[in-house]
């Protein structure tokens, strides 16, 4: 594997193993590939599979920042990295990581960029030029002089990027860029990094969760699992195999998912679609002159109750005097329903929930909890009726261990100790963390601290719960995880409220979706209702899911309506096999 | 406090640090050598007027000032009350307008309230002054301005890294005491040890979560070259321009005329 030429912008990994200070255990063994200058390259895996580790490697901060136990050697730009500084080696090869916060350095943006070609001490007419040009390179052009804690997080991870190209790296590093972002923030980081790769002929390494980026503008993929590169090749081949995303935690593309009730009858993988326009084309093909049969759809509805739990009436708020941030908005939603908010960033979603419990005071008109007005009620007290899960557990997690943590709201209330003993162990035992009791908070992993944030709000036993983005920055894995907890707890009577931007999900879980745009709420509906309404969505800057563009055609083809998910598309086109196979 | 730039194209944003600086000491100098109100109520004009004509908003002068009327009211009464009336030199100082107590106790003269007038001018000069300065200086500036006078690179820039961190901080903040609170925390109703023990939630994700943020900067620090040589490029220099010497030298005619002024006894009390 390792015959390729030293050149420039190519990176060379050849690791034996890799051990963390203080740590029995390899965080990377037997990692051997090479990267070819001017190669898009997708780094996939689960969170914990160490792809941070082995991007750490690439630019020299492991061994010099991290140093621990390296056998093995890396030779990034003909430059063997454990010979080099960081300093030096970054001259060569940049690096973006996930929290844009820490990266940015000047107050204006203009400075933040000069950073880099500073240190390198460069004359300040060159400093300009790089300034100028990585700006316009990124998109932030005319951004010169704007405060950098003012811009959203798609631009600070845009000049977060023009940060490391104004010094004319041969390699960018991207550390899951875009976990934190919105879809047209994330969007526009693979735009403006192929941009990037095609005018500068820059390789770029990066890592995330987005299959479908990855799969639009990668040329390699390198899958990562417990440390080892498992898989490499073309991003065809790995999502065209939906088992392959299945066992390495990622995240399959629906159309894949959807064709691939075509695989098993059929060993020709060719029936097997990776954008809905080649499947839809496809099944166009195949089901024109047939008359389609539709499956009696297996719906669970459960029986909600009709009773309203929130309602917003002529809800407006401003952060300040003539800037609505939420403008007349009226809402019902009943006990135990299954809530998405959806909606682009800054439109309104987390505003709007945080009235729910009093973290905001309505400008006017009013909220009701429970029939009653909340105007004058503390958020402590509504903290038993509403509870609020935010998007970073460690905002929350202050205990030394793990059921100490539980405890405290009880405490709050005011709870006798055998009762408070109970409470804590039912929701252990709920969200799984029975075992961890007495672990320290920081001791585990993503995953289960956000399961720890929510055990300390559901042991207060709120009937309402609103849950702020709950599968941001999760792998596929995770975001099942959370996702079948949120259901378990709607199944179990909870009001859930979910604030996401995950629209698959919203789909798949929700009994009904709103919408916000410009602090209005646009639509309200069931999901197929809201899907149908593409012009409004679009306004809101939402696009539609693939699944829900094959159920649109499905429909012109003689199915059903209001086919969204990929699981009922699946369901109807089994049904429907025998047709298909007869060609 | 030091993040308060706003940016305009006015006169006294186009002077150079070095000029306003030395201007905010000559206005304070001078507020400081004449006791007598008049005098100060002519600088707190004067200097609201340079203010005004930086078109900045002045909302943020007002907040400052707001805390300090209760403070303003209490040195005026107390100035007023305990000033010994027989130390001034003008008659109508030595004034004694009533007494608080019976038996002439406690009297309450013109003088001392003229007094607590002059001190809390003086706060408002420095105030306004301090404004002009932040509201018209970018930090960066400022910044130079330690190099230039020797500080190593390195301290520069943490002091800037710090202040571009203090609204991201702040935001933080607002974020973990949001998080408490939706917990059933309540903050500021205990008492004092009550209080302190409130904010161990909001204290402990702070410092958890600071250092986790240091050990992203370190690297990214890393990442952009810092320390890759001794000292960095300064794109934008500060300089002293004809203008600025002109203003500067006019300060100086001003802080002369000022002392000489009040060795001539002018603005005595």
């Amino acid at each position: 594997m390792n015959t390729g030429k030293l050149e420039r912008g190519s990176v060379i990994v050849d690791l034996e193993k890799y051990l963390y200070p203080e740590s029995s255990k390899a965080a990377l063994k037997k990692i051997n590939f090479k990267i070819n200058k001017g190669e898009f390259i997708g780094v996939l895996g689960r969170t914990g599979s160490g792809k941070t580790t082995s991007l750490m490697l690439m630019n020299g901060l492991i061994p010099h920042f991290f140093e621990g136990d390296l056998t093995g050697s890396v030779v990034v730009n003909t430059m063997n990295t454990q010979r080099y500084r960081v300093q030096t080696l970054a001259r060569f090869i940049g690096l973006v990581m996930q929290d844009s916060e820490t990266q940015i350095f000047g107050i204006t943006v203009e400075k933040d960029t000069s950073f880099g070609p500073s240190n390198l001490n460069y004359s300040k007419e060159k400093i300009k030029e790089l300034i100028k040009k990585s700006l316009s390179l990124v998109g932030l052009s005319g951004f010169e002089k704007r405060i950098t804690t003012e811009l959203s997080g798609g631009e600070k991870q845009r000049l977060a990027i023009a940060g490391v190209l104004a010094m004319e790296p041969e390699i960018i590093v991207l550390d899951e860029p875009t976990s934190e972002l919105d879809p047209s923030g994330r969007a526009e980081i693979f735009r403006v990094l192929s941009e990037i790769r095609k005018e500068e002929n820059v390789t770029v390494i990066i890592s995330g969760h987005d299959s479908e980026e990855m799969l639009d503008f990668a040329d390699r993929i390198i899958i990562l699992d417990e440390g080892e590169v498992v898989w490499q090749g073309k991003p065809q081949d790995l999502f065209k195999d939906v088992f392959l995303t299945e066992k390495y935690g990622i995240r399959p593309i629906e159309s894949a998912e959807i064709s691939n009730v075509f695989h098993n009858s059929n060993s020709n993988d060719s029936k097997i679609f990776l954008h809905s326009e080649g499947l839809i084309e496809y099944l166009k093909g195949q089901l024109e002159n047939y008359s389609v049969k539709n499956a009696t759809h297996k719906v669970s509805i459960f029986p909600k109750q009709k009773k309203t739990v929130i309602e917003a009436i002529g809800l407006s708020f401003g952060y300040r005097k003539n800037e609505a941030a939420l403008h007349q908005i009226n809402l019902r939603i009943n006990k135990g329903e299954f809530v998405a908010i959806i909606g682009k960033n800054g439109a309104g979603k987390t505003t709007f929930s945080k009235h729910l419990n009093g973290l905001l005071r309505p400008t006017s008109g009013q909220v009701q909890i429970n029939g009653r007005d909340i105007q004058s009620v503390s958020t402590s007290e509504l903290s038993r009726e509403v509870g609020y899960v935010f998007q970073n557990p460690d905002h929350q997690i202050f205990s030394a261990t793990v059921k100490e943590e539980v405890e405290y709201g009880l405490k709050n209330m005011n709870l006798s100790k055998p009762e408070i003993e109970e409470k804590v162990t039912r929701v252990l035992e709920f969200v799984g963390l029975k075992d961890y009791q007495d672990r320290h908070p920081f001791t585990l992993g993503k995953g289960e601290r956000q399961k720890l944030a929510v055990a300390s709000i559901l042991v207060m036993e709120p009937g309402i719960l609103v849950i702020d983005e709950p599968t941001t920055g999760q792998d596929w894995d995770g975001t099942k995880r959370m996702m079948t907890m949120m259901k378990e707890l709607n199944q179990k009577g909870h009001t859930i409220l979910t604030i996401t931007h995950n629209l698959r999900l919203a789909a798949e879980y929700a009994d009904r979706i709103i919408v916000f745009s410009n602090g209005k709420v646009v639509l309200e509906g069931t999901p197929p209702e809201v899907f149908s309404q593409e012009k409004i969505l679009e306004s809101a800057s939402i696009s539609l899911p693939e699944s829900v563009k094959i159920g649109k055609s499905l429909f012109e083809l003689g199915f059903k309506s209001g086919l969204i998910t990929v699981n009922q598309i699946k369901e109807q086109l089994l049904e429907n096999l025998s047709l298909i196979n007869v060609n | 406090m030091l993040i308060d730039y706003y940016p305009s194209n006015s006169f006294i944003h186009s002077l150079d640090v070095r000029t306003k600086i030395l201007g905010f000491f000559i206005v304070t100098v001078t507020a400081f050598v004449f006791l007598s109100p008049v005098i100060n109520l002519l600088l707190v004009l004067i200097t609201t007027l340079i203010l005004l004509s930086m078109r900045t908003p002045f909302n943020k002068v007002k907040q400052i000032i707001k805390p300090l009327l209760p403070i303003f009211l209490i040195m005026l009464l107390i100035t007023g009350f305990t000033y010994p009336a027989e130390k001034f030199q003008l008659d109508v100082n030595k004034q004694i307008l009533f007494y608080l107590m019976p038996d002439n106790t406690l009297p309450f003269s013109t003088g001392g309230i003229f007094y607590g007038l002059t001190l809390t001018l003086r706060i408002l000069i420095m105030v306004i002054a301090s404004t002009i300065v932040t509201f018209s200086t970018p930090i960066e500036d400022i910044i130079q301005l330690m190099q230039k006078m020797k500080m190593p690179y390195q301290l520069a820039f943490v002091i800037a890294t710090g202040i571009r961190f203090i609204p991201t901080m702040q935001k933080k903040s607002e974020m973990i005491q949001e998080a408490q609170r939706a917990r059933g925390t309540e903050f500021g109703n205990k008492g004092l040890i009550g209080n302190i023990k409130g904010y161990i939630p909001v204290l402990i994700p702070m410092i958890v979560d600071s250092i986790r943020m240091s050990e992203n900067l370190a690297i990214a620090m890393l990442n952009r070259g810092f320390g890759a040589y001794k000292t960095a490029t300064n794109l934008h220099e500060i300089k002293m321009t004809k203008k600025d010497y002109i203003i500067c030298f006019a300060e100086l005619v001003v802080l002369i005329a000022a002392i000489w002024a009040n060795t001539e006894n002018v603005g005595v009390m």
